[in-house]
């Protein structure tokens, strides 16, 4: 008897090793390199510290972090709140042509980004560009101070282009979940559709929208072909100077380019930490 | 209700603009004369796109850029699949572990995955760093999301204990069994997979830039050499990238669709 038991708990543990393979990928593409970058950020001269870390703190680098979460951040809310108006549009139009169509169109232009994107909005409102033509013709003049593509601005306006199919994408099934008995429930209770929305239709989406805005939020703070695209080394932000101290454009010690990328790995973790959580809960509470 | 309907148009007929003006307009001045004075362009021509494919790099950086694509989804489908499978039929407690890893991605951005990769693999005697197998290797990171959750939920979609069952009480081993009976059922979910991982790679440019740079070429980069000093050219060559990647996606759609089951090819990038 005992013989078989242990058998079986041997051909369990047997059972582990045909997920070696993957394990050792994971182990050798993510965690070693992201461990050894850690241990490079906490180290100067063979000892430990944080000194690599104070040293990121220099007003440039701190910019950089500023403009980051900044544009992140903008186009994290633009995206929830347009890309919620648009996802209850799709979900209440009674077109199913109209609702696969755009659907299909968010699931398409949500992987799409870098340089053509960022090429394509330089062609519609670039200093020559059709829009900006269009609009100086009704005397409206984006350019030179009203608004430039190749900035901040500029890059919100682009990043909003993959940003708003993500959280259509991302709220869909919370919509799709809001019960067309509650919204009558409350009618016949007397509230007005503001009421609705308010009290009984926000807070149920709730941890979907924060959720959805942590992960664009992410989205948004790891890109760098986009931004690298529009504006080059003029826009300060973080994953431009990261990027800028691994091609090794201007020369600083390595362990500095170490602790700026284990700095932006700790906002990333945190975001997509806590879409997860939020998931979960979500998920947990749909049950 | 009639209002309701208005709303909805505009809201629509806004999204809509703002998602296709863009490529429109990039596909016309790649055809344009010049577009840069007048609302309408002065002209239509050919003249760039003939220029810009006629190059030598026109065709070695789009080569590269398919051999790093297809290495990278075969590399990937290969890896993923069988765990995926053995996971849910063997070693079920192996999935949170499974999954961890293929969230980390997410949390990654690409600059630091490029500088975690070369801080690691420059002290390492192997033939990986400055060689386009980095390339893969960070791909198959950036992409393995895309593989596994297409996959792993297709698996999810069909019973697989009683197909193993089956498979085996009628004398196949374990090979034979996924290969001839759980892979052909959930082909969907991997050639989801599969195309996903395609377009991504195909459009990836930060990894490329800071991995081999220079040394592999891939189409991205040489598009991101263009923008800087031939525009209209450039706008050709973002043209067919907007192509492939629409032409991938809208296959991914048309299977999802054709096999009932919608493998799930969103949840984040």
């Amino acid at each position: 008897m005992r013989n078989v038991t242990s058998q079986k708990r041997i051909s369990a543990w047997l059972a582990w090793l045909g997920l070696a393979p993957f394990f050792l990928f994971g182990i050798a593409f993510e965690i070693i390199p992201v461990l050894t970058l850690a241990r490079s950020s906490l180290t100067a001269k063979d000892a430990l510290t944080l000194s690599n870390f104070e040293r990121a703190l220099t007003p440039m680098f701190i910019e950089s972090f500023r403009n980051s979460i900044q544009l992140s951040a903008a186009t994290a809310c633009l995206g929830v709140m347009f890309g919620t108006i648009v996802a209850h549009a799709i979900v209440t139009t009674r077109n199913r042509f109209v609702r696969d169509a755009i659907t299909a169109l968010a699931d398409v232009t949500t992987n799409f980004g870098g340089a053509p994107l960022a090429f394509a909005f330089i062609v519609v409102l670039g200093s020559t560009g059709v829009v900006t033509l269009i609009l100086k013709m009704i005397g409206i003049n984006l350019y030179p101070t009203t608004f430039r593509i190749y900035s901040i601005q500029g890059l919100t306006v682009a990043y909003l282009y993959f940003q708003l199919p993500l959280m259509i994408l991302l709220i869909i099934p919370s919509l799709l979940g809001l019960r067309r008995e509650w919204r009558e429930a409350a009618i016949n209770l007397g509230a007005s559709p503001t009421q609705y929305w308010l009290r009984v239709a926000l807070p149920i989406l709730a941890p979907a929208l924060l959720g959805g805005f942590l992960l664009l939020f992410a989205n948004a703070f790891g890109a760098y072909a986009t931004a690298w695209t529009l504006t080059g080394p003029d826009v300060n932000l973080v994953t431009v100077q990261i990027a800028a101290l691994v091609r090794g454009e201007v020369q600083l010690d390595p362990a500095l380019a170490d602790a700026l990328a284990m700095l932006s790995l700790a906002v990333m973790t945190l975001c997509v930490a806590g879409y997860q959580w939020l998931g979960g809960r979500a998920h947990k509470e749909a049950r | 209700m009639n209002d309701r309907g208005i709303w909805r148009g505009i809201v629509i007929a806004l999204f809509l603009t703002f998602m296709i003006v863009p490529f429109l307009a990039t596909v016309l001045f790649s055809i344009s004369v010049r577009w840069d004075r007048t609302i309408f362009p002065e002209g239509l021509t050919l003249e760039w796109w003939d220029k810009v494919t006629s190059r030598s790099a026109f065709e070695t950086t789009l080569t590269n850029s398919f051999i790093v694509s297809f290495a990278t989804m075969l590399a990937l489908a290969i890896l993923v699949t069988p765990t995926a499978y053995w996971a849910h039929i063997r070693v079920p407690r192996g999935k949170p572990f499974i999954e961890f890893l293929t969230i980390i991605p997410f949390g990654i951005p690409g600059v630091v995955l490029a500088l975690a990769l070369i801080r690691f693999y420059s002290q390492v005697p192997l033939p990986l760093i400055n060689t386009p197998n980095i390339l893969v290797a960070a791909c198959m990171v950036l992409a393995l999301p895309f593989m596994y959750r297409p996959v792993a939920n297709a698996l999810d979609a069909i019973d697989i204990h009683v197909l193993t069952e089956a498979a085996q009480s009628l004398g196949a081993g374990l090979w034979q069994t996924m290969l001839r009976v759980i892979v052909p059922n959930i082909m969907p979910g991997i050639i989801s997979g599969c195309l996903l991982v395609f377009s991504t790679v195909f459009a990836e440019f930060t990894l490329a830039n800071l991995l081999v740079g220079t040394r592999f070429k891939t189409f991205p980069i040489y598009l991101v050499e263009f923008t800087r000093f031939d525009g209209r050219q450039a706008s050709a060559l973002a043209v067919i990238s907007f192509v492939i990647a629409w032409l991938t996606s809208l296959l991914i759609i048309w299977i999802a669709g054709r096999g009932g089951r919608p493998a799930e090819s969103l949840g984040a990038r």
